[in-house]
């Protein structure tokens, strides 16, 4: 099957790489020629900068140019639009500022390269994605940036595919194990439908954080409370809920928090489910949610991602590079049941039609 | 010798238009020698130079030789295609910043700044927020326009974000030293990511500042604007109150 195969449901569908030079502008730019080549008119837009020629930290290393057929639509800055020299027509100016200028989106007149910047706050990516398919874009494609995961939150895209890559690290092992971790990140488990924590999600105040147990009120928790507390408050309100079975997170859950809530709810010998609208709002370092879930707190979503597929970049620019066919076989074994692509490898399907 | 100048080409100028004469120093770890000097002028060919030329070399200390060289740069960039990229924004004096506020504003604008992750250097950071500022350009916490919070250095983004929801903040700046390793990349990403998983995104403006950071580089990372070298403080005031001033105007406007 074929990546746009896989993502054809999808109308608005993310690209987020978990670092830069993992591939997902190639993955990109496959896309967009099977779907040039089903006859599908897409939109474009980048909550970074793509198809620019040279990496911006790096110098040395060469990007891929972003080619769209005509008729495409894209939202990027009007000089990055100017630039690119190609016939267009202009169907909205949109008032999103960016570092590289103002936003607008254009449906091109004839096929070309650009340089796509759009909007890069989630809010304003959501806005622009759906002016496009009002302006009869068939599927809007968001390409992420860097390591940003925004993008990729059910509030913005439909569905997902994640970038990864050799320059993770230099060990192969090291790279399916990183990976992994940040999949199972995408992937956490919904909430039930049922349960008291999604039913207070639905009826409470979505700015305040709630501890939950089953009878009786939530407790609704110091604002900013999983940004800032302490270790030794966070013990007291373990404390002072004995029955208490889940803590309802309104914003960003960091790592430094879950640490500490870890430590408290081990010493306690309890458990907890800790609950946060998507999977963007969660901020893990070191480890994964398999590590804090075997210790007895388990992270939960109320809106899940639906994640497609996983692209691999075997090679680490400048650096070093592994065997595509093991690099894939080793995280489909690490991740059972989603497709794993490298769209350059002759064993992807597309590979002889796409080599122009 | 062209006199008038082609923006489609352009080199660096010297004696006359399209000269490409380039003045260069840099320090070799050899001893002062014509050894050196030969050195000097076979590294200069190797940057692409033509007719390199050393103006002048000194002994700076035992083993170490400055020079001081000429080189004529045969390559040329399109400015054309470079125009009308990003800011081209004509910064404010202190008292314009003081005056366009007033005006525009009304209020005090609080800024909430640190260095953020393991970046142990607040130099960045105390330059443009605090009193003494640097260069006798005082820091935004010199203005009345502005009501300033410097976390100081090596602050975890939650700490950060923290703070500005609390004082209500309207714009957060951060500054660290990007280099090649994902990890201080990571860490600008990380607060973007977290100011949008707190809902407030739209709310706050980000800019970011640092030796290599530019406008290409903000908005990779999601910020609103980027600052690095030869920015004073009264630049990050002008971008501020200017990107404010339009925020407020679009949330009076009727559309």
């Amino acid at each position: 099957m074929l990546l746009s195969e896989l993502t054809s449901s999808a109308r608005r569908l993310a690209l987020v790489g978990l670092a830069k030079n993992t591939g997902k502008t190639v993955a990109l730019g496959t896309l967009l020629r099977e779907l040039e080549a089903d006859g599908r008119h897409v939109g474009v837009t980048s909550v970074g900068r793509d198809g620019e020629e040279r990496d911006v930290i790096d110098f040395r290393i060469e990007k891929p140019r972003i080619d769209l057929p005509g008729g495409s639509l894209v939202a990027t800055t009007d000089g990055l639009l100017r630039a690119s020299g190609l016939p267009h027509e202009l169907l909205e100016e949109t008032t999103i500022r960016t570092p590289l200028g103002r936003v607008l989106i254009a449906r091109l007149r004839g096929p070309g390269a650009v340089e796509v910047a759009g909007p890069s706050a989630a809010e304003d990516v959501r806005a622009v994605a759906d002016a496009m398919l009002a302006h009869g874009a068939e599927q809007v494609l968001i390409d992420g940036a860097i390591d940003r995961r925004a993008a990729s939150s059910p509030d913005v895209a439909d569905q997902l595919i994640i970038s990864t890559g050799a320059v993770l690290d230099e060990d192969i092992d090291e790279v399916v194990l990183q990976t992994r971790d940040a999949i199972d990140l995408v992937r956490l488990p919904s909430v039930a439908e049922s349960s008291r924590t999604r039913e207070l999600a639905n009826t409470r105040d979505a700015t305040t954080s709630l501890l939950v147990e089953d009878h009786g009120e939530p407790v609704a928790l110091a604002p900013r409370f999983a940004l800032s507390a302490e270790a030794a408050e966070i013990g007291e309100l373990l404390d002072a809920n004995r029955t208490a079975h889940s803590l309802l997170v309104s914003g960003a859950l960091p790592d430094r928090f879950l640490r500490d809530l870890l430590h408290a709810v081990a010493r306690r010998h309890r458990e907890l489910d800790v609950v946060v609208a998507d999977p963007t709002r969660v901020f893990l370092s070191k480890r994964g949610p398999a590590w804090y879930r075997r210790q007895g707190i388990h992270i939960r979503v109320l809106n899940p991602i639906a994640l497609s597929a996983i692209t691999v970049n075997p090679i680490a620019p400048g650096s070093h590079h592994f065997a595509s066919a093991r690099l894939r076989s080793l995280i489909e074994a690490a991740l059972p049941g989603i497709p794993v692509f490298d769209v350059l490898d002759p064993s992807y399907p597309a590979a002889e039609l796409l080599a122009h | 010798m062209p006199r008038t100048i082609d923006l489609t080409a352009v080199k660096p100028y010297a004696d006359h238009l399209g000269d490409g004469l380039v003045q260069m120093s840099f320090t070799l770890p050899v001893p002062h020698s014509l050894a050196a000097r030969k050195a000097a002028l076979e590294l200069a060919g190797r940057m692409g130079f033509e007719e390199p030329e050393v103006v002048h070399y000194e002994s700076l200390t035992d083993g170490y030789t400055y020079f001081v060289m000429y080189g004529r740069c045969a390559q040329a960039v399109d400015f054309t295609a470079l125009q009308g990229e990003g800011f081209d924004i004509e910064y404010m004096s202190e008292d314009e910043v003081e005056r366009f506020a007033a005006e525009h504003i009304g209020r005090k604008i609080v800024v909430v700044g640190a260095s953020t992750g393991s970046d142990t250097h607040s130099v960045g950071i105390d330059a443009m927020l605090n009193l003494k500022g640097y260069h006798s350009h005082h820091g935004l916490e010199g203005y009345h326009s502005f009501e300033t919070y410097n976390l100081g250095s090596q602050v975890p983004n939650s700490v950060l974000v923290a703070k500005a929801i609390e004082v209500d903040a309207d714009a957060i700046l951060v500054s660290q030293t990007v280099t090649q390793q994902n990890l201080h990349v990571h860490n600008l990403t990380e607060l973007v990511e977290m100011v949008e998983a707190e809902g407030r995104r739209r709310q706050m403006i980000l800019a970011c500042g640092g030796p290599r950071v530019s406008n290409e580089l903000a908005k990779e990372l999601g910020y609103d604007a980027g600052f690095s070298k030869g920015t004073y403080p009264n630049h990050l005031a002008t971008f501020l109150v200017r990107e404010l001033a339009a925020r407020v105007s679009e949330c009076s406007s009727p559309s």
